[in-house]
């Protein structure tokens, strides 16, 4: 409370009363109304029963563990293989769309920092931006109609006498993973260009005048200095995959859920929103359970994580 | 590009992949909106047509949410903006721990998905309602107002990411300066750090609007009954899909390329200003090409270029082609159904034949209903999407939840 | 013409465990040049802000024309600081900038205009006023910035080591500039720097600190030529230091017994030394000689490593006993050989020579 005070202060010294005010009550309730209390009150929901509108708040209405239960017990008490294994696939997944990600933007992270000049450099930063000015769901839209039984890949693949039935690449989930790694790319380009571009040229030229290989720079020089951009960047795509909705909801096969679908079927369909909000709290403690493992392993502070 | 840092014929390869990868899919999507085929594909290619659009404007839950996202993403940026810029003073000031803490909370809201910051808000808001006594048509269950506070929590640690960066460059002596010339305090803000951040305010301001305008998880919550732009889009898309939507897309790249290319004009302009080498610039140093490459003009000049398109698109009709289209599918349809009888009157001899061979029916693609579909002749009722799912459309739908109660 | 004379009583300044100045007790009068001189991180521009009012003292207290200045924003107090790196507002044009201290005082668009006109004919800088700062010169910026600080018509102009961003020739074209505008203004400098001849060559009097404390006040003579602590000797000028133990004093002059063996100086400000006493003998460059036979007061062997030839001087430097050592001499004109190989006698006269107690040397 002392340290509040002393900024505080420190805010009336150098900005004036208005503004500390301003900005003491604006952070103030931004956190408390708009990110702390809404979290509590979800996990607060989800550990109560589902009752029809005149029971709530009345004798039944009492804080139970039916709804975790459910997700690892089912109904019946064996265990919930369907959901917890929709889960775990979301979570694979996530982590292989991560590693797409990883591998496919380094090279361009690297090439955008070092190796692009001038125009050029210029050019593939606007390049790289424009497409995330699309919509996310006509991005996703843009990967059915590539993907689709009449889609391009189709249509050319049949055209060429590759293959004559219609491959279904939406049920094989390539559609999905594609637009999930397309979807995030520019999560992960930013982070490590913004680690990489702080290495001094010098260093990288240094080590290919001693006889680097291209490898050996990489491996020694460069992956070090890009180590926490990755990791912001691998943190942010694999959040943003295992949270996605849309891009499941449109490019996923009929036979594969999300994890975010189910919790999105419980709230929609089955109008059962304690339920829901306990999944959604499952999420939540596996995804920052996640991340935290990631920054040990890391060695990286969530302070560097969106910058 | 520097070879002696790895530009080589290698890194242009791979750069031009990575982008073909970027652009390919909304090219081809692009294209998609002027073929005539009900169905978005660019093989087989039927006729050039525009009444994609006119589909798109007179799809009236589409043009709704517009109209609600439009009112909504005014409000988020009227209030993510100054939320995000208390945020980053908060930070600017606070010593170390406590500043470490703070933002860790502030950060959390982009971190977590979207779903569950849309959950807890309509949880939470509701709650609140209950607690007051109001009812179900009040604030607390007003779709319009949960997106709003919904969205606001995480597109302002998104303004307050800006405003971070653009403090990070602001030099403190400056205010120290103005506090020692005499300014009190909130002169010193008012004309010195608030003018510093003014392209930030800009920047965040148009980051807020286009994260509120796309946001899909956390609005397909709060949202309730009503819909926005996307979450109607979303929801077109899931049930099926016609090219109208590229039409959309068609549009959205447009305006994202005239302002991409009128914002390159303005940072040209500006670096050349600033550089002073604006005199002896060919282009910047010729009156008739200053005037010509000013981003104003820039600007008018795509409009005119995209109006004049736009104007000979709506002149143009397709009608005869497509009945040639139309008349060729119908000669096919004929001969695929002459052949089917065919078959059929070859089957039944065979059936008569052998008694005890099953019966099979003629196999048709009906796991990839889509390219059926698209055989079928537009001027009979063709297959309803809905009877018969597009491969693609149904996987929301077919599966629905392993309910207990 | 001000005669608000500035009093620094006791002000101790703490940052957490760490003491930045450390019971600083002087008082700077009115109209004077005064300097700061030390190295970089001995609490000068600490105490500079805690004048200037961005930082209160955790002990003592600031007066200034008798008034005690707790509780005074930088604000509301009579200074103007010119900050190191000028932080001249970089969206304003210059007038702009020069006008501001009128502008959040309230005062009209014309007047305001007239006043940045004068001050700009004052630094001789007629007719930049439309131009941004970042179109001017560093000299050019830095005269912008003394107008500006005087735009609040203060009664004290503090200054954070303002021309250490300039090149050589602007800095010593700067310092000539910098007094004439004092004198002419009539107002009190207090100036900070690290740069000991832009502190000889512009104050009236000097404060030589260390690592918070205040070692020496006085006027440029006295502390380059009767420096009263060893840290003070060693920081102005060049120095050669000697490290001894005391055998004998007899009135001023003392006799220490040092690595290059018995050499004799004077106790600086007549202090009395007890024998097996620390002590350090300093003596300038300049004051050593080669011994040509005449047999100065002190005189030890030494090796000569290598000589530098600089214009104006040539440093020979010698190493005796482990000691090392620099003897300059004037160049006159006249061709002298290069000794650099040779083993010579240097030596030098007592009266030259002070023994001063042990303390912190300034790093080399």
């Amino acid at each position: 409370m002392g340290a509040l005070q002393a900024s505080f202060t420190s805010f009336t010294n150098k900005h004036g009363l208005g503004v500390a005010c301003f900005i003491g009550l604006t952070v103030f309730f931004w956190v408390v109304f708009l990110i702390v209390l809404p979290q509590l009150a979800m996990v607060d929901f989800s550990f109560r029963y589902n009752l029809p509108q005149s029971q709530i708040g009345g004798a039944n209405d009492v804080y139970t563990l039916d709804n975790y239960a459910y997700f690892f017990q089912g109904n019946d008490g064996t265990i919930n293989t369907l959901d917890i294994g929709i889960l775990v696939k979301t979570l694979v997944a996530a982590l292989i769309v991560t590693l797409i990600d990883i591998a496919i933007c380094y090279p361009i992270a690297f090439i955008l920092a070092h190796s692009a000049t001038g125009v050029a450099a210029r050019l593939m930063v606007i390049g790289l931006i424009v497409p995330f000015w699309v919509n996310e769901i006509l991005r996703a839209f843009a990967f059915r109609v590539l993907f689709g039984a009449t889609g391009l890949v189709n249509g050319i693949g049949m055209n060429m006498g590759l293959w004559d039935v219609p491959i279904d690449f939406i049920r094989a989930d390539v559609a999905l993973y594609s637009g999930l790694v397309y979807a995030y790319i520019l999560l992960m380009i930013f982070p490590i260009f913004n680690a990489v571009e702080a290495l001094d040229r010098n260093q990288i030229e240094a080590a290919r005048d001693m006889g680097a290989s291209w490898w050996r720079v990489h491996w020694r020089v460069v992956l070090p200095i890009a180590k926490p951009g990755i990791a912001s960047g691998a943190t942010m795509v694999f959040m943003l995959t295992a949270g996605a909705l849309a891009a499941p909801q449109i490019l996923g096969g009929p036979s594969n859920l999300w994890f975010t679908q189910l919790i999105y079927q419980w709230f929609n369909q089955s109008a059962n929103w304690q339920r829901g909000s306990a999944y959604a709290v499952i999420l939540l403690l596996v995804c920052i359970g996640f991340v935290m493992m990631m920054m040990r392993v890391f060695k990286v502070s969530i302070g560097e994580i969106g910058r | 590009m520097n070879k002696q840092t790895g530009g080589g014929p290698l890194a242009v390869g791979y750069s031009l992949l990575f982008f073909a990868f970027l652009f390919g899919p909304l090219i081809i999507m692009v294209v998609t909106a002027f073929n005539s085929s009900s169905f978005p594909r660019i093989t087989p290619w039927e006729c050039f047509t525009t009444e994609w659009f006119g589909v798109l404007f007179g799809n009236s839950r589409l043009m709704g949410g517009l109209l609600n996202s439009v009112v909504i993403g005014f409000g988020v940026v009227c209030i993510a903006v100054p939320v995000g810029l208390a945020g980053a003073l908060a930070l600017s000031e606070l010593g170390p721990r406590l500043r470490a803490t703070l933002y860790t909370v502030l950060i959390t809201p982009i971190l977590v998905p979207g779903v569950v910051l849309g959950i807890s808000t309509i949880v939470f808001w509701g709650a609140v309602g209950r607690g007051v006594g109001a009812g179900y048509d009040s604030l607390f269950f007003n779709g319009m107002f949960l997106t709003l506070a919904g969205q606001v929590t995480f597109v302002s640690a998104y303004a307050m990411l800006v405003f971070m960066a653009r403090l990070q460059r602001f030099d403190p002596t400056l205010t120290e300066a103005a506090l020692d010339l005499g300014a009190t305090p909130g002169q010193a803000f008012r004309k010195i750090l608030l003018p510093f951040l003014a392209p930030a305010i800009g920047s965040a301001a148009f980051l807020t609007l286009l994260a509120s305008f796309e946001n899909y998880n956390t609005t397909v919550f709060t949202i309730m009954s009503q819909s926005t732009f996307t979450t109607a889009l979303a929801s077109k898309v899931r049930l099926g899909t016609d090219p109208s939507l590229s039409a959309l897309a068609v549009i959205i790249i447009g305006i994202t390329l005239i302002g991409a290319m009128v914002n390159e004009a303005q940072t040209r302009r500006k670096d050349m200003l600033r550089s002073g080498r604006a005199a002896q610039s060919r282009v910047y140093g010729n009156p008739v090409l200053s005037v010509l490459v000013h981003p104003l003009s820039v600007f008018f000049l795509l409009i005119a270029i995209v109006g004049f398109l736009s104007w000979q698109g709506s002149q143009q009709d397709a009608g005869v082609c497509k009945q040639q289209i139309l008349d060729g599918k119908r000669a096919r349809q004929e001969e695929l159904l002459e052949a089917q009888r065919e078959r059929m009157k070859a089957q039944k001899a065979a059936e008569e034949a052998t008694k005890p061979t099953v019966s099979t029916q003629p196999a048709s693609p009906s796991a990839f209903g889509g390219a059926f579909n698209s055989l079928a002749p537009k001027a009979e009722p063709a297959p309803a999407e809905s009877a018969n799912p597009s491969p693609f459309g149904g996987a929301f739908n077919n599966l629905t939840p392993t309910t207990d109660d | 013409m001000t005669t608000k004379d500035i009093v620094l009583d006791h002000v101790s300044i703490r940052f957490g465990s760490f003491t930045a100045v450390d019971n600083a007790h002087l008082t700077i009068k009115g109209g004077e040049f005064f300097s700061f001189l030390g190295p970089s991180g001995c609490g000068k521009t600490t105490l500079l802000r805690c004048v200037s009012g961005f930082t209160d003292p955790t002990e003592g207290m600031v007066t200034i024309g008798g008034k005690d200045m707790r509780g005074v924003g930088p604000n509301k107090r009579p200074t103007a600081l010119i900050f190191q790196n000028l932080a001249l507002f970089p969206l304003m044009s210059v007038a702009d900038n020069i006008a501001f201290p009128l502008e959040v005082r309230g005062i009209g668009k014309k007047e305001r205009r007239k006043k940045a006109d004068e001050l700009l004919d004052m630094i001789a800088l007629p007719g930049v006023g439309e131009k941004k700062v970042h179109e001017l010169s560093g000299g050019q910026k830095q005269r912008v910035a003394i107008a500006r600080a005087l735009a609040v018509e203060p009664d004290i102009l503090l200054l954070d080591e303002p021309l250490s961003a300039l090149d050589l020739k602007l800095r010593h074209h700067m310092r000539t500039e910098l007094r004439a505008i004092q004198q002419r203004v009539g107002l009190t400098f207090i100036y900070i720097t690290h740069d000991q001849g832009e502190a000889l060559t512009m104050s009236d009097r000097i404060a030589v600190m260390n690592q918070g404390v205040v070692e020496q006040i006085g006027d440029p003579e006295a502390i380059y030529n009767r420096p009263k602590t060893a840290f003070v000797a060693s920081f102005v000028g060049e120095s050669n230091s000697f490290s001894g133990k005391v055998s004998s004093q007899s009135g001023k002059e003392v006799l220490l017994e040092t690595p290059v063996g018995p050499l004799r100086g004077i106790a600086a400000g007549g202090r009395t030394y007890k024998p097996g006493d620390e002590c350090y003998l300093f003596v300038r460059p300049e004051q050593m000689t080669i011994a040509n036979g005449v047999q100065p007061d002190n005189s030890f062997t030494a090796q000569a490593l290598k000589e530098e030839f600089e214009g104006n001087a040539r440093h020979l430097f010698l190493n005796s006993q482990g000691v090392d050592l620099r003897l300059s001499r004037i160049n006159l004109g006249a061709k002298t050989d290069d000794l650099s190989g040779s083993v010579i006698t240097a030596g030098f006269s007592a009266d030259q020579a002070i023994v001063l107690p042990h303390g912190p040397l300034a790093g080399t």
